[in-house]
């Protein structure tokens, strides 16, 4: 096997890793009393999931949370996805069991599919999930384990399309087979779905056909190791780029030296508007993220968040500015104009930055626990 | 809330049982019967036995954390005293034998600070980047059962394949078709080993045991311990008296319970404290550790004789060095210590103080010529040595990288310290450290601090926040669990840190330096880590 940079990537991140902290021990029920608050059209909103049970919306223009929803079942990873009419707030949820559809209006429950379809069925979507553009669809990738009498059995993974309409006891209405180790998908207006796993793939979500859009593990540079992608944040952005952060290393020479390669960060980005797609590095790898944006006013600049909330310009492959931060963040997210940066993940606090100056604006401060690896969304009503 | 569960139901299985005593009629029939009772639910008797079982071999705990599971995962009622039957019973009749465990015991004395390294990369980054890589190579199976195993990882952990060193390649296919037959054949069902450790007679092990240990962080001891025949078939009771080094006695009493003929598991009380003892036993020598049972980080090397017949033996010289041109008491012990002392050229008898079969206590005198490490006897008894040291011209800190974890603080994981001990050298002759003539002198008191490791751990006050080293005994015992709003990012009080013994020579500070890393609480910590 070739050396990837992962043990040095993993090295470095180690400190960083047993820094990140979590609250979920100071979770708290959600007060319900706000459940049935409609939201307004042509608001600014940020959903958040949380422990314990908690789907947040907040009002953007103000800064503080609106509305609650209660959530069934167990908790785990709370990544959401909104609906294309922004009424309907998509959720995996319930240790990555459950896809459930949530009226942000009324709080209510008016989608729900299982991953496992058999009832000697384990199925687990790690990330994989989202909306189709016309929201008429649901696509998930589930990896199924048969619990047979003595012994488990580890299934295909399968790509399965539902019926968003289709209630309480949804059902897989076309299934076709997925590649191992998929993870976050985003869906194009033109009905085009890209996911990501060993590669980044296209699929017809018709007919299930996968063609590899931007190749991941089979990108063979001669100059650089191999990619190492960790990523299962889905963020639906503004700009609607479906970004992917990886880390890789350059080699000095043809000699392939890990030892004096240049360790870097890149990203897979397909803009979903035009089909467009790119993988590039952008900056010396010099510290972990989990979460990348591209800013929505100015193509040239990714910002990446952990430890850190920091500010690259792609050109030039250069940190133009980095900013401590009172604790770590997960996910980062941004408001439609590009002006405001949101760290969120981990904690109970939403970090309000100006996107231009990074200058920390406040918090919002959610009603429960730990957001963990939850990936919120912004959106206009 | 569910994890709570699972480590409260581990931490009431994590005690490989001694409760047998109060029920002797428990035995080998009743296990069988047991068995059937429990199991025949999901797994199907053959010819070979019961399915998936029948197919493996482990270790005492590799059994308990087999049926653990079971309850765990899959609902299986079962009480604590049946539990212990069934695992004596697999234990004995499909363990592994000494031989199979050599290289790994470690994990069983929980040695929680091994820093394992293993030739194949790939064992390291398939198996041993999530728990050691002894759980696995403390198993036989036949290939059919390693891949029920490989089966069973993802469909219980079903992000072993997104994880770093699974998302970079085809997990699955690497862990069938490579994995699967590698641990077919190093690690197989059937053994030569196995098949001749079944056939040996027991093992004698009732009488007095000469007992020679080190506790890190408190120092060397020695005792008598006394086994006799408990109340049901391999249950030992024992009692254990002894001292420090320092002078302070030490005292025990407990019971032993004898697994696959040789692995050898007490509950003792000392002086209060409950321990434990993981020692295996083969031809009159008991080996391994003897920990706090509520602390299993802080323990002890023990190694133990039977005084009998054709079983002489010097287990350790406490202490066992001398500077040179000093006078000093010494203690030998061991079994069978009859005979003229066999004291080293050089080293001269002053005195002998006392003597019985397990203990010679002698003072004498080291002359400069002595210099260097040499054998004691006892009549027919060899295996220790004296060091006999000019001047200590190297410190080592020992362990030379440790990991203590931040616990307490109103969590439900407690604090795991970290223990060191000062290994002195003497330089040999030509007064280089490091050359071959260096000789190890032996463990010495040290004055102990720490500092940070580097400008990270300077930027982040570790030292600090990360915990305590006290200064006498080398023990260090970490911070409190938890965000901790007073750190840069609300960090936990974890911490990288510079572990500093220093001992005075002739007025010249001689110093050593180790690595400390205060860690995250392990979450999971099942008997075999």
């Amino acid at each position: 096997m070739k050396n990837t940079m992962i043990g040095g990537a993993l090295r470095r991140s180690a400190r960083a890793a047993a820094v990140a902290a979590c609250v979920a021990g100071s979770a708290m029920p959600a007060a319900a009393a706000n459940e049935s608050l409609a939201l307004q059209p042509g608001s600014e909103y940020l959903m958040v999931a949380n422990y314990p049970n908690n789907l947040n919306v907040v009002d953007v223009a103000t800064a503080s949370v609106y509305k609650t929803c209660t959530l069934p079942d167990a908790f785990g990873p709370g990544l959401t996805q909104i609906s294309p009419d922004r009424r309907t707030a998509y959720i995996l949820n319930n240790r990555f069991g459950t896809i459930y559809g949530i009226e942000l209006d009324s709080c209510k429950v008016t989608f729900r599919a299982e991953m496992s379809l058999a009832d000697n069925e384990r199925a687990k979507s790690i990330a994989s999930f989202t909306i189709s553009a016309d929201g008429k669809e649901l696509y998930a990738v589930q990896n199924p384990t048969t619990i047979n009498r003595d012994h488990y059995r580890v299934g295909e993974p399968r790509f399965v399309v539902y019926d968003s309409s289709a209630g309480l006891d949804a059902r897989p209405v076309r299934t076709f087979p997925a590649p191992r180790q998929s993870t976050i998908m985003q869906a194009a207006p033109d009905g085009t779905l890209y996911l990501a796993g060993q590669n980044l793939y296209e699929v017809d979500v018709k007919t299930g056909e996968m063609k590899v859009k931007l190749p991941i593990r089979d990108w063979n540079r001669s100059t650089h190791a191999p990619l190492d992608v960790l990523y299962i944040w889905p963020v639906q952005t503004p700009q609607r780029d479906f970004t992917i952060l990886y880390t890789t290393a350059e080699y000095q020479d043809d000699k392939q030296d890990m030892e004096t390669a240049e360790f870097q960060y890149g990203y897979l980005n397909v803009n979903l508007l035009t089909g467009e797609a790119e993988a590039r590095e952008f900056g010396p790898l010099t510290e972990i993220y989990f979460t990348g944006l591209r800013s929505p006013k100015d193509r040239n600049i990714i910002y990446g968040l952990l430890h850190r909330l920091t500010k690259y310009d792609i050109a030039e492959g250069k940190l133009l500015q980095a900013v401590e931060l009172e604790h770590t963040y997960y996910t980062l997210l941004t408001n439609h104009d590009g002006s405001r940066l949101y760290l969120t993940g981990t904690f109970n606090d939403i970090a309000i930055y100006d996107a231009d100056s990074l200058t920390k604006l406040g918090n919002v401060q959610l009603p429960g626990g730990d957001m963990s690896l939850g990936t919120g969304q912004v959106f206009v009503r | 809330m569910k994890i709570k569960k699972i480590a409260a139901a581990m931490s009431g299985v994590v005690a490989v049982g001694l409760a047998l005593a109060s029920s002797p009629a428990v035995a080998a029939a009743s296990a069988e019967a047991l068995l059937r009772a429990k199991c025949l639910a999901c797994h199907t008797e053959t010819d070979a036995g019961f399915s998936r079982i029948a197919d493996q071999r482990k270790s005492p705990e590799g059994w308990l954390m087999s049926i653990a599971r079971m309850q765990i995962v899959h609902g299986l009622k079962i009480t604590d005293e049946e539990r212990r039957a069934v695992v004596k019973h697999l234990a004995d009749t499909q363990g592994l034998a000494p031989s199979e465990t050599e290289g790994s015991r470690y994990a069983l004395e929980r040695r929680l600070n091994t820093m394992e390294a293993f030739e194949s990369e790939q064992f390291t980054q398939m198996c041993a980047r999530c728990h050691s890589g002894a759980r696995v190579l403390l198993q036989r199976r036949p290939a059919s059962e390693w891949e029920h195993l490989v089966h069973f990882h993802l469909g219980q952990y079903p992000t072993a394949e997104f994880q770093a060193f699974g998302r970079d390649r085809d997990w699955l296919g690497i862990a069938l078709k490579e994995v699967v037959p590698d641990l077919a054949g190093k690690l197989p069902l059937e053994s030569e080993a196995w098949k001749a450790w079944q056939a040996r007679a027991p093992q004698a092990v009732d009488g007095e045991w000469s007992l020679s240990g080190h506790m890190t962080g408190r120092g060397g001891f020695s005792g008598v311990m006394k086994v006799s025949a408990g109340k049901a078939q391999d249950l030992h009771a024992l009692s254990f008296e002894g001292r420090w080094d320092d002078g302070k006695p030490m005292a025990g009493k407990g019971q032993a319970l004898i697994y696959t003929g040789y692995e050898w598991r007490a509950d003792l009380v000392v002086d209060g404290t409950p321990m434990r003892q993981v020692f295996a036993l083969e031809d009159g020598v008991l080996r391994g550790r003897m920990f706090l049972r509520d602390h299993d980080e802080v323990g002890a090397d023990v190694v133990a004789s039977l005084q009998r017949d054709g079983n002489a033996r010097v287990l350790a010289v406490h202490p066992a060095y001398l500077k040179a041109g000093d006078e000093g008491e010494l203690r030998i012990v061991g079994s069978k210590l009859e005979g003229e002392v066999g004291l080293p050229q050089g080293v001269s008898l002053l005195e002998t103080v006392r003597r019985s079969a397990s203990e010679v206590v002698l003072r004498v005198r080291a002359e400069a010529a002595a210099r260097g490490v040499h054998p004691v006897t006892v009549g027919a008894a060899s295996g220790g040595s004296l060091a006999v040291y000019e001047r200590i011209g190297e410190l080592k800190v020992l362990p030379a990288y440790a990991v203590a974890r931040i616990g307490g603080n109103g969590t439900p994981t407690a604090k795991v310290e970290a223990r060191f001990d000062a290994e002195a050298w003497d330089a040999g002759p030509d007064g280089q450290p490091g050359t071959s003539d260096d000789f190890r002198i032996g463990v010495v008191p040290a004055r102990w601090s720490v500092e940070p490791f580097d400008e990270v751990a300077v930027r982040d006050e570790d030292v600090k926040f990360a915990g305590l080293m006290d200064e006498a005994s080398g023990v260090f015992v970490p911070g409190g669990a938890g965000p901790n709003p007073l750190r840069r990012m609300s960090a936990n009080n974890v911490g990288n840190l510079k572990v500093v013994a220093e001992v005075q020579q002739g007025g010249t500070p001689v110093r050593g330096e180790g690595q400390l890393i205060v860690a995250p609480q392990r979450w999971n910590n099942p008997p075999i880590p």
